[in-house]
């Protein structure tokens, strides 16, 4: 009994799981549930409560049957585990920003009391990384290459120069939009200052907003793209895609979409299919927690400070924030610099 | 004709493929499909390839039915048969070429952008705009290669050998556009003109002098080819069209078109400032001519000059590179990245080296800001770029510092990001910078436009009414090469993205 309820004090926090492709995943945090659950009622089993009864018998006595009263020790039912069931019926765990079906990557849950820190993490209005794998020559109704085929065309008149240009409009484009989404008023000098430094972002919900793109492959007629972006859905990434290749004047689905870096979680805090268990998760909250605590602390006393604007301080701290989610996603990315 | 009913009866999977598919085959030949970007995937060159045979006959032969199909779910190999055999379609060639567009935007009621139904509305629900705020495609019939914006007026041209080199469209009071003739009276001429209209030059071998450039002042222009020296046009009350000032001379509806060939060598570059001009040429010698009073003609007085001048002062002996004006100040840099300056100084743009607020002599401007590649003059404020792509800015006015600098006598560099270097782009650099009246165009080396300033009339193309501090990305479906900056309008010439 005590051990379970320790290891059950223990389940509170946040951590990452990878979903794999083809999965809701509402059943992945299901799954979850449903694993953490069973470990927890089959850890060991306290003895069954017992109780002493006297009870009626016949006794062979010396004018026969007689009635005597005999003691014995008999378990309690109200507290038999066949009667009551598994003490573990239920598990609040809550899914972070959700994938869906089709992708793949980093999936944020929730459990316990770090359902709440859930709520904080999707106010902090951090961006997410993702590798898009696209693929020339079809376009399809859903922009993915599992859709009805809409039109063929060719592609081989496109190189990774052209591809490159056409990135580098997305992300002027982008960047104007995430300046003038960040309603701040451009005529101050905070402004000026915070466009220099490169710090103006949203922290409210707006359209999709890509922050950063940059092409890794180039292997026609495939290739393969790093996305940073706010607010975004995977349709609508499977969308840019196809619009890159109206572009360059062909055509091109989206064959992946996978998520590296949710905020502070990345590839490699993300637990596997076979990792999910009560002990790996214990473990990943654990390590979790400090960096958690403070990036939400920071941009949580950043907005109630200033409402929806940053202050130079808050940008300080903030830019430190950019620059190690920058460097935990180049782990999987060759490195810029 | 013949071979298409074959292929009708011969297979029995092109019926349903065509079936389900050719709403959206006639659509690909006859729609214009645009990118989100905005640029249009046009039909030109559009081939249809696929299994031989006449596939564009069978479309026109009418599949429907005329009664609705029953469902049946496709196995995953007839659906991969149906895809296998569908056509491909074809939008570009490997090697296409990328196309030249022109875009304008700013105030519209002169004509100077070139769009007639801004001015007069040519359909019942158009109405007359007074300003175009965001960039507007301008239909050219060649290509464009020299822009050159003035106070209300604009002259293109074109590297053509055909008889039609040069248009204007704008202002005309001063017949900075030529002579203009009227439709409806012939010996009058127009006053604005609405669209690019050709103005006739008085060329020797018309069809085979090739205009390189071409450049605007306040009311007058001037016309660089490559064989017959310069052509001046337009007002010439202060000599800036290089020949003597006539009292009393009328300058609206006037043909003259005067030619300036007396130079010590090739004339490489002409740039015309708000009353004056000046000319470079290839041996690097500079010559002006026109209104001296701030000592822009650095002729060394304040008088009137009407014959081009060659330039002393510290640029005698020097190879200039380029020389900028469009205001009353002046900037030349010379082919070892140095800087030299003359003319106005009331906006602090000498106050470096001098307390005169008015400078008739080139003088070095000593800043240690590395080699200067290119260098723009505007109305109150300078800009230069150096050898690393980096943008300094001095003078007086909306500087691109934010809206605490207002006026500096020492270049303050803006910080490269605010131009495009980020951690996904570190190459990113300012490769040139134009200034109008009371703004700034900087070009990097992606082909992306920035502009800050006074947003005079919507002459930034920001989509905005408000001055902008600091640069500013411009939205322009394509990759920009040049721009031209007014007073209150802007042109740029612009290479598709593909």
């Amino acid at each position: 009994m005590a051990a379970r309820r320790a290891a059950r004090t223990g389940l509170n926090g946040l951590f990452a799981v990878y979903k794999p492709p083809g999965v809701a995943s509402i059943r992945v945090r299901d799954t979850v549930e449903t694993l953490l659950l069973k470990e927890l009622n089959s850890l060991e089993q306290p003895a069954v409560q017992q109780q002493v009864r006297f009870l009626p018998t016949t006794v062979e006595g010396n004018a026969g049957k007689e009635l005597t009263l005999t003691v014995t020790q008999l378990p309690v039912l109200a507290a038999h585990p066949l009667v009551r069931g598994p003490e573990f019926t239920h598990l609040k765990i809550g899914a972070g920003h959700r994938l869906d079906t089709k992708s793949s990557g980093v999936f944020v849950l929730g459990v316990g009391h770090g359902n709440k820190l859930l709520t904080d993490m999707y106010n902090a209005h951090l961006t997410r990384a993702y590798t898009v794998r696209g693929l020339f020559g079809k376009a399809t109704d859903d922009f993915s290459d599992t859709g009805r085929l809409i039109e063929k065309t060719t592609f081989d008149h496109v190189t990774r120069d052209k591809l490159e240009r056409i990135l580098a409009v997305i992300q002027g484009t982008n960047h104007k939009a995430l300046l003038m989404y960040s309603n701040i008023d451009l005529k101050t000098q905070e402004a000026y200052e915070l466009a220099v430094e490169g710090l103006i972002r949203p922290m409210e919900k707006t359209p999709p907003l890509i922050t950063a793109i940059r092409c890794l492959q180039f292997a026609p007629p495939e290739f393969q793209l790093e996305i940073q972006c706010l607010h975004e859905t995977q349709q609508y990434l499977r969308k840019i895609v196809h619009e890159i290749g109206l572009e360059l004047k062909s055509t091109c689905v989206c064959t992946q979409v996978r998520r590296i870096r949710d905020g502070f979680f990345t590839l490699d805090n993300a637990l596997l299919r076979t990792h999910w268990n009560l002990q790996n998760i214990r473990n990943s909250i654990q390590d979790s927690k400090s960096k958690v605590k403070v990036g939400l602390q920071r941009s949580l006393s950043c907005q109630a400070r200033s409402g929806k604007r940053h202050t130079d301080m808050d940008q300080v701290a903030e830019s430190k924030l950019h620059s190690t989610e920058g460097m935990s996603a180049s782990d999987l990315t060759h490195k810029m610099r | 004709m013949a071979p298409a009913p074959l292929l009708l009866s011969g297979s029995r999977a092109w019926p349903r493929l065509l079936g389900t598919q050719r709403g959206l085959l006639v659509q690909g030949l006859q729609g214009a499909r645009r990118g989100s970007l905005g640029s249009q995937v046009g039909q030109r060159g559009l081939q249809v390839l696929g299994p031989p045979g006449g596939l564009l006959l069978l479309l026109q032969q009418g599949l429907s039915r005329g009664f609705a199909k029953v469902a049946k779910t496709r196995s995953s190999r007839e659906v991969r048969e149906a895809e296998d055999s569908a056509p491909v379609f074809q939008y570009v060639g490997e090697r296409s070429k990328r196309k030249e567009r022109v875009f304008v935007w700013g105030f519209c009621h002169a004509g100077a952008l070139g769009i007639p139904s801004f001015v007069k509305p040519d359909a019942g629900w158009k109405k007359r705009r007074r300003i175009q705020p965001t960039p507007y495609r301008l239909d050219t019939a060649e290509k464009i290669s020299s822009a050159a914006c003035g106070y209300g007026f604009t002259l293109i041209s074109s590297k053509t050998t055909d008889i039609t080199k040069v248009w204007g469209m704008g202002l005309n009071k001063d017949s900075q556009l030529g002579f203009q003739r009227s439709r409806k009276d012939r010996t009058k001429g127009y006053e604005y003109v609405l669209e690019p209209s050709p103005i006739p030059l008085p060329l020797d071998t018309p069809q085979e002098t090739r205009v390189l450039q071409v450049s605007c002042g306040r009311a007058h222009s001037l016309i660089l080819t490559d064989k017959e020296g310069v052509f001046s046009m337009g007002n010439n009350s202060y000599g800036q069209c290089g020949r003597k000032v006539t009292e009393g001379e009328i300058y609206s509806e006037s043909h003259l078109i005067h030619r300036l060939q007396k130079f010590d060598g090739r004339v490489v570059q002409v740039v015309c400032g708000q009353d004056h001009s000046l000319f470079r040429t290839e041996r690097g010698e500079v010559y002006s001519c026109g209104w001296g009073a701030d000592g822009q003609t650095g002729v060394g007085h304040y008088n009137i000059t009407s014959v081009p001048t060659k330039l002393g002062g510290d640029i005698a002996g020097v190879n200039i590179v380029q020389v900028a004006t469009y205001g009353d100040s002046c900037l030349a840099v010379s082919d070892e990245g140095d800087l030299f300056g003359w003319g106005n100084s009331e906006y602090m743009q000498l106050a470096s080296i001098t307390e005169m607020t008015q400078v008739n002599v080139p003088r070095h401007l000593p800043f240690k800001i590395g080699k200067i590649k290119d260098a723009a003059c505007g109305g109150t404020g300078n800009a230069v770029v150096n050898g690393e792509g980096n943008v300094f800015v001095w003078g007086y006015g909306i500087l691109g510092k934010g809206p605490n600098l207002m006026e500096t006598a020492t270049p303050e560099m803006i910080p490269p990001t605010l131009f495009g270097l980020s951690d996904f782009s570190p190459d990113t650099r300012v490769s040139r910078i134009r200034c109008g009246l009371s703004q700034f165009a900087a070009l990097n080396n992606r082909g992306e436009l920035f502009v800050w300033g006074k947003n005079i009339r919507g002459c930034l193309g920001i989509g905005r009414m408000e001055d902008q501090y600091f640069p500013w990305r411009v939205t322009i479906p394509g990759e920009v090469v040049d721009v031209a900056c007014g007073v209150d309008h802007m042109v740029t010439l612009v290479k598709s993205f593909i």
